[in-house]
Order: C-alpha cells, then sequence, then structure tokens
C-alpha cells in the first residue's frame, strides 16, 4: 500500500529508492526525508514516442517525478480523493483528476473513438472529456481527485450501471462503455429532465462516481 | 427507499415505483431507468400559475423504473427527512428529491423570504413518505417548543416542519444606519412545537450585508 489516506483531502505515500512515484506538477504539500521532484516534460513515462502522443492528445497534465526516500503528503485544491488499488487490470482517467501514482504503473493515452468507434468520438465531446484519456495498468495504486465524496459502483455482467458524464471519475476493469441517448421530444422543446446523455458501462469492474456535477 | 451512501451521494432503490428529484441531479444508476421532466411547484394549471407567479422555480423529474438510482449535486450533504403526514417547509433550492407520494406546493413566507435571498415564497412538501434535503455542511436539527423559541439567521435556514410560526426580526438600530451593523440585523424567530434545519454556511442575503 503506497498510499495512505490522512483524511478525505490528503494522502501520504512512501518512496524509496528504485520506488518512484508521479505526481500532478505542485500536489505536493508536505515531505519528510530525502525526497526530490523533478518536473517531467515527458508528462510520464514512455520515452519521446509517447511523449508526442500526449502532446497532440492534449492528455499531457504536467507530472513529476518523485524520488529519494522518505514519506511525501500529496493534496490539490481541496478535492477529494480517492485511492483505487490496480492488480493488473487498467484504469481509465482523465489526466486532469490524476494526483498521484505509482512509478510501476504504465501509463498510456487511449484514444475514445477505439472503444465504440464514432460514438466514443461524440461522447468524448459531450462529456468534455476529448478524444482521448489516459490508461494506467499493472499492479499499484492510484490517487484521484474527485469533487465531493466518490462512491465506487461495481458492474457485473448483466447489470449495467449508467452514469451522468459530468459525474464520471475513472473506471477500471474489462469493461465498454458507450453514450446512451434518452432524447425525447420533451427535451427538443426545452423540457428536458436534465439527464439525456448516460454513459452506459457494462462489463466485469467498477466505476467511480462524484457527488456532484461539477468539472474540477 | 432512501438511503445515504456517504454523506454525500443518495441512493434510492426503486422497484418498479417512482420518485421525484431535483432535474438533472442524477450521477449514476443501474437497471433501467426513465427520467421525465415535471412541473414543479405543484401540480396540474394551477400549479403550473402559481409557478409563474411566484417565481419559486422548482425544476423537478420523475425517476421510474428499476433498480437503483444515485442522486448527489454539487457535493451538498444530504439529510433525510421522514414525514407522517405532516408538512415540511423548504427552500426549493436545497430540496433534493422526494417520494412519489408526497405532494409539493409552493407558500407565501412573507418578508422573511426577501431577507433570506430566496423569494417570498417557499416550497412545501406534504403527505407520509421520505424526502431528500441538501445543505452546505452537515446540517442541524433544533427542536422548538413553546418555552424555547428560536431565532435563525436567514442566511442559514434550510428547512422546518411542525407547528411553527415564524417572522422576521430586525435589529436595525441607530449603528447599522451608520454603516457599524454586526450583519445579525435580520432573524427568523420561530415560534410553537417543530423541527428547524440548521445550515453551517450562510447563503448571500441582504440581512448579511447590513
Amino acid at each position: 500500500m503506497p498510499f495512505r489516506e490522512i483524511n478525505s483531502k490528503m494522502v501520504e505515500a512512501v518512496v524509496e529508492p528504485g520506488r518512484t512515484m508521479y505526481s500532478q506538477r505542485g500536489a505536493m504539500l508536505a515531505y519528510r526525508g530525502d525526497v526530490s521532484f523533478t518536473p517531467n516534460i515527458q508528462g510520464g513515462q514512455g520515452g519521446l514516442g509517447s511523449m508526442i502522443g500526449r502532446r497532440v492528445a492534449n492528455e499531457a497534465a504536467p507530472l513529476m517525478t518523485v524520488e529519494g526516500s522518505g514519506t511525501v503528503m500529496f493534496g490539490h485544491g481541496g478535492h477529494h480523493i480517492q485511492v483505487i488499488n490496480l492488480a493488473g487490470d487498467t484504469l481509465y482517467v482523465e489526466a486532469d483528476r490524476l494526483l498521484a501514482f505509482d512509478g510501476t504503473l504504465q501509463q498510456g493515452t487511449m484514444f475514445m473513438g477505439s472503444q465504440g468507434g464514432v460514438m466514443g468520438m461524440v461522447r468524448g465531446q459531450v462529456t468534455g472529456q476529448g478524444l482521448f484519456t489516459t490508461t494506467l495498468k499493472g499492479h499499484g495504486a492510484v490517487a484521484v481527485m474527485a469533487h465531493g465524496g466518490v462512491i465506487e459502483l461495481p458492474i457485473t455482467q448483466g447489470r449495467p450501471v449508467h452514469v451522468d458524464p459530468q459525474a464520471y471519475v475513472a473506471h477500471h476493469g474489462a469493461v465498454t462503455n458507450k453514450l446512451s441517448t434518452a432524447l425525447g421530444w420533451r427535451d427538443m422543446v426545452g423540457r428536458g429532465s436534465g439527464e439525456a446523455f448516460q454513459l452506459e458501462l457494462s462489463g466485469n469492474g467498477a466505476v467511480y462516481v462524484q457527488a456532484s456535477e461539477e468539472k474540477l | 427507499m432512501f438511503r445515504l451512501q456517504g454523506s454525500k451521494t443518495l441512493a434510492v432503490d426503486l422497484t418498479g415505483d417512482a420518485v421525484k428529484a431535483k432535474n438533472g441531479s442524477m450521477v449514476a444508476y443501474d437497471g433501467r431507468m426513465a427520467f421525465k421532466k415535471m412541473s414543479g411547484g405543484g401540480e396540474g394549471l394551477r400549479g403550473m400559475v402559481t409557478r409563474r407567479l411566484t417565481g419559486e422555480q422548482m425544476e423537478m423529474m420523475e425517476v421510474k423504473g428499476q433498480g437503483t438510482c444515485y442522486f448527489a449535486d454539487r457535493a451538498s450533504e444530504i439529510n433525510l427527512v421522514s414525514l407522517h403526514g405532516e408538512k415540511l417547509h423548504v427552500e426549493a433550492s436545497n430540496l433534493l428529491a422526494t417520494d412519489a407520494g408526497l405532494r409539493t406546493g409552493t407558500t407565501f413566507t412573507g418578508l422573511r423570504g426577501g431577507a433570506s435571498g430566496n423569494g417570498l415564497f417557499t416550497t412545501t412538501v406534504e403527505g407520509t413518505g421520505q424526502a431528500a434535503i441538501m445543505s452546505d455542511g452537515s446540517a442541524v436539527v433544533l427542536r422548538v417548543t413553546p418555552q424555547y423559541p428560536l431565532n435563525v439567521d436567514p442566511g442559514a435556514y434550510i428547512a422546518h416542519q411542525g407547528r411553527l410560526q415564524q417572522h422576521l426580526q430586525s435589529g436595525v438600530n441607530f449603528r447599522t444606519l451608520m454603516g457599524e451593523g454586526s450583519g445579525e440585523s435580520f432573524q427568523i424567530r420561530f415560534e410553537g412545537d417543530g423541527l428547524v434545519y440548521v445550515q453551517p454556511s450562510e447563503r448571500n442575503t441582504v440581512g448579511g450585508d447590513v
């Protein structure tokens, strides 16, 4: 467990030689021991190729490498922090929601269109997530930020979960998602219920939902 | 059935029945749900006219289906209120969801509304069932008895229930006019028998400036 929750808005992480971490730039609140923070122009790992990829994809959250030996406390903007432990599966999350994650996790970028085709691209636009999203894969822990508290909803086969795109935070597991519309004539005449677009997640895994419909 | 998932998310289990909720407050659901906008402020034509006249905008939707539906709004704390035939007065902006069986309406509040920054009208919820009200920070429930009346800052008031009379009290004096006010020149005074819900935060009100 690299992250220890101090309260709902702060986490503490242990860094040791040979165990680096990545965190959002400026998210360090305090540290003990001998720790160095290096801004990371590549915006994560994966070399030059993936750096260009991320730039193009506009998923280049300014990250920094945290190395050394000691403990570091992270927090940002008074947002609630949710620690998600990954055991070999992939987490899909917006880059600007990432607070800190284990260096052992493999970072990547996913094109929305590769999950759901054209509808996936529409979904990215509608939800304000853009056409790309960040993926983290492997064994380790991730600290994710959200406005308000976070609830975790399990997704099981045959029991899909629908989420308001604005309240969606992240998901992991073997989950396919698609944008479902419930546009009726009421929405056309301006009498919509405010729930015209929903993300439908089905498969096996979990989705994290924040108790607010505000972006970070 | 209403239950809280954490302090900021309301989970409602539906088995074919319906629930009324603030427009756009759904954050997630599983199962099958249908969302339909309702005309708030009371049902029918009369409700519509009242709504137009009073400006008590209560945009609500009806959610119907099978499964669990989760509601939340701007990370507000949620309080559950059980009603057994009595009437709950609540500011429209603080009402998150009610059982479909509860009747909602609009009443005139008098001068108090102007001072609390919520207009001259307030929403009432009546019947038997549950309602979820929102507050900025965890709300406290204060009991009012004939011996112990209660004074509340209009900006911190969110709801009340029971047999209560309310009137606006002002402490405007010479100092206030000189611009030396304490910021507590107006209070709502509750007398009678009932419960008042107060939040640990104050809305911007006219009264708060003087």
